[in-house]
């Protein structure tokens, strides 16, 4: 990955499966401008040895990115018992969205559900990802 | 006051033996709703605020405003109406071919080919009745209803008794799971998880038919023919099976003609269906009226009394490519379910929002209109997942305006 | 859930036995069962384990969700499908049509419901798995798909 070069960091190439979630579903219906939301929502299940891979615990923050963007989320390691290496799970949310390529190939149909990314620990601040008013500086 | 059986719009379960209780025009108990389901009836803790350019306004300007981006608009589109009724739809169908503008809604982009193939009459399908008083084998495939439709399993499809499942799910009925991840359906269904590497869906669909066809069956990841064969033989045994196909078969799915194939093998000895895992509660709704209307589902042009249909005509290509030039979205928030770099070109249109609840994309709307809640605050019909239509009836007295009314009265200012 | 092996860390372990148990370890183990509460070990209200009472306090799920039958719901995981409504066989026998068909109860005898999206208890008393006949049910705990409801 051509990106890697200029960080130190141990980079990983994962594969992320989104999903839904009745719980972070539930908080959207409630308020998806709350904390709430955005704390279920910010989230990515890694695999133990994922997170060993490049050197993190549980509910460190990582940086995923890919060639459509980049969004800072924290990591929590996955309740299964199987391994799965190299898939990670996100909910599907405006965060899994930054990285969903817009190609579709013609076929109108993004590929919300299977996402390549690398994934990284981070300390840099979180990316901005709800959008922003695009009134409020007028005048 | 005591309400009984509402329906709920929180999925296209239309769940309609809920109960409410309210004090006022406030709701202070619901009863029968899932988790979600209860929220959903509460409602978004922000409302809608009426503006044109982010400024607070009063209705009739703002359809005004609205009435106007869309007449100035050479190549408009409509988008969305999946959580607006039957009569709001019919309304923004009369728009759309009005302005001659796109039109399209999720079904575009998650269960599409399986509403279609359905409505061409290419697989069977059945109701949710009769899955509950006949099924002996469901199948969730790519589905997790645990976390998506909350009652499916004890409405319809696993636990309750039916007519000819008195037993119910201990001796009568048989749930599988197919999915890449053990979700929480599969958690109940643990006996009958298969568990497959993203993106093989195709290849399980074509190795089970080949076991049904009398091939032996085989697939490049860790299942064995043995093990296909014996779920083949399983499924073949049943008297009545539907099949639910969720988002994680559909989109690992490039055709849905697979699918139909397996179909027709299992129905040599058995009487197997289709079932979309619709989400919106009223996605399905929108489907048919435009299938009755131009016999497409989605992904409409219209073009005077012609019609255009196709993957350019799809809200995602239409929006990519900058082919349209205003942009009218009811009841969906693209800024929080589309890919960013899609969604933000909203932002170089203008853009026309109507919902309940103040949403993400209302932040860089041209004109946001507030709605009322159909279920709680509006009337109207709807179509459940499983093809069935709903009529559902509010109970709390709103000064809002429903879709049906907002589009009625764009109409009108056209 | 704590385990009493967790609950045991925040007692004040010094087996004084004022609470009329044999250690802290038997305490801990009948708080579990919720045969005692926090209160009824009388070191554990001094102010210098305030802290750990507090945290006990919060460990243990509210008195009324645990019921006199040692089942205890827990309401933040429960998602309200339903299914240990329709599930339970003392719900199928009291109200065959209404909630052992999926459908909304019409029985005030049925021991689970579901109310604002989480199931409610009542009627505890005739689960399968009390009273002098008591037998082996699962049928709450096998439908659940997020483990809400536990037996302790
Ligand atoms: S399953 Fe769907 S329709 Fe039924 S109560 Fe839950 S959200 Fe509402
Ligand atoms: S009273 Fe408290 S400190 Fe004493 S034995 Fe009981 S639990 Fe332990
Ligand atoms: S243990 Fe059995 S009888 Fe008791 S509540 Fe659960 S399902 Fe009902
Ligand atoms: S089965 Fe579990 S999640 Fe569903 S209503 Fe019962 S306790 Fe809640």
């Amino acid at each position: 990955m051509g990106f890697g070069q200029f960080i130190s960091k141990p980079e990983l190439d994962i594969l992320i499966v989104t999903h839904r979630d009745i719980f972070q579903n539930s908080a959207y219906e409630h308020s998806r401008f709350s904390a709430e939301y955005a704390d279920q929502s910010a989230i990515i299940i890694l695999t133990a040895s994922d997170m060993k891979k490049i050197g993190i615990k549980d509910n460190d923050r990582v940086l995923l990115k890919n060639k459509w963007g980049k969004v800072i989320v924290r990591a929590v390691e996955s309740k299964e018992e199987e391994e799965h290496a190299g898939i990670a799970y996100m909910l599907n949310s405006p965060w899994s969205n930054v990285l969903v390529s817009p190609e579709t190939n013609g076929t109108g149909v993004p590929s919300f559900k299977r996402i390549k990314a690398t994934i990284s620990s981070t300390e840099e601040k979180d990316v901005e990802v709800l959008p922003v008013s695009k009134w409020e500086n007028q005048d | 006051m005591e309400i009984k059986d509402f329906v709920c719009t929180g999925c296209a379960l239309l769940c309609d033996d809920i109960g409410i209780k309210t004090e006022g025009n406030t709701i202070e108990k619901t009863y029968n709703t899932c988790r979600k389901g209860a929220a959903r009836i509460r409602g978004d803790e922000e409302r809608m605020t009426c503006t044109i350019k982010g400024r607070e306004e009063n209705i009739d300007k703002a359809i005004t405003e609205a009435a106007r981006i869309l007449s100035e608009a050479n190549k408009p589109m409509i988008y969305g109406l999946g959580n607006s009724s039957l009569e709001a739809q019919k309304k923004a169908i009369e728009l759309a071919s009005k302005l001659s503008a796109y039109l399209d809604d999720t079904s575009s982009f998650c269960q599409g080919p399986v509403v279609e193939a359905i409505l061409e009459g290419k697989v069977p399908t059945c109701t949710l009745d009769e899955v509950r008083h006949l099924a002996d084998m469901i199948l969730f495939w790519g589905s997790d209803p645990a976390s998506s439709h909350p009652r499916h399993l004890s409405r319809f499809s696993y636990f309750p008794r039916g007519e000819k499942r008195q037993r119910g799910w201990e001796e009568n009925r048989t749930a599988i799971v197919i999915d890449v991840r053990k979700s929480d359906t599969s958690e109940i269904c643990n006996k009958n998880f298969y568990r497959i590497p993203p993106g093989s869906d195709g290849e399980l669909i074509d190795a089970l038919t080949a076991a049904l066809n009398g091939k032996i069956p085989k697939v490049s990841f860790g299942m064995s023919s043995k093990e296909i064969l014996e779920l083949a033989n399983l499924l073949k045994k049943a008297e009545f099976g539907t099949i639910f196909a969720g988002l994680g078969l559909v989109y690992s799915l490039p055709e849905i003609e697979p699918m139909i194939k397996l179909i027709e093998a299992l129905n040599k000895s058995s009487n197997f269906h289709l079932m979309p895992m619709v989400g919106q509660y009223n996605m399905r709704g929108f489907n048919h009226l435009l299938f009755e209307k131009t016999g497409y589902i989605n992904r409409v042009k219209f073009d005077g009394n012609k019609v255009d249909h196709g993957p350019h005509c799809s809200v995602m290509e239409v929006l990519n490519s900058g082919e349209t030039d205003a942009m009218l979205i009811i009841g969906s928030d693209p800024l929080g379910c589309f890919p960013k770099s899609i969604a933000e070109k909203l932002k170089n249109i203008p853009t026309i929002v109507i919902d309940p609840a103040r949403t993400f994309t209302s932040m860089i709307a041209d004109v946001s209109i507030p709605s009322a809640y159909t279920g709680t605050e509006a009337a109207g019909n709807a179509v459940r997942m499983d093809g069935e239509k709903v009529e559902i009836t509010p109970f709390i007295d709103s000064k809002k305006l429903s879709d049906e009314e907002i589009l009625k009265r764009i109409l009108e200012a056209i | 859930m704590a385990s009493a092996m967790e609950i045991y860390q925040y007692l004040p372990r010094t087996n004084c036995k004022e609470c009329g148990k044999s250690s802290c370890m038997a305490f801990a183990a009948a708080l579990l069962a919720r045969e005692v509460t926090v209160d009824d070990c009388p070191p554990l209200k001094e102010e210098k384990n305030k802290e750990n009472y507090d945290i006990l306090v919060k460990l243990l799920p509210p008195a009324e969700s645990a019921s006199e039958t040692g089942m205890i719901v827990h309401t933040e995981l429960c998602t309200g499908c339903g299914n240990c409504v329709v599930a339970c066989p003392v719900n199928v026998a009291e109200d065959p049509y209404g909630a052992g068909s999926g459908k909304a109860p019409t029985s005030d005898k049925i021991i689970l419901r579901v109310e604002d999206g989480v199931v409610k208890l009542s009627n505890v008393e005739s689960c399968r798995r009390f009273g002098p006949q008591s037998r082996l049910c699962s049928g709450c705990i096998a439908t659940c798909p997020t483990k809400a409801i536990e037996f302790v």
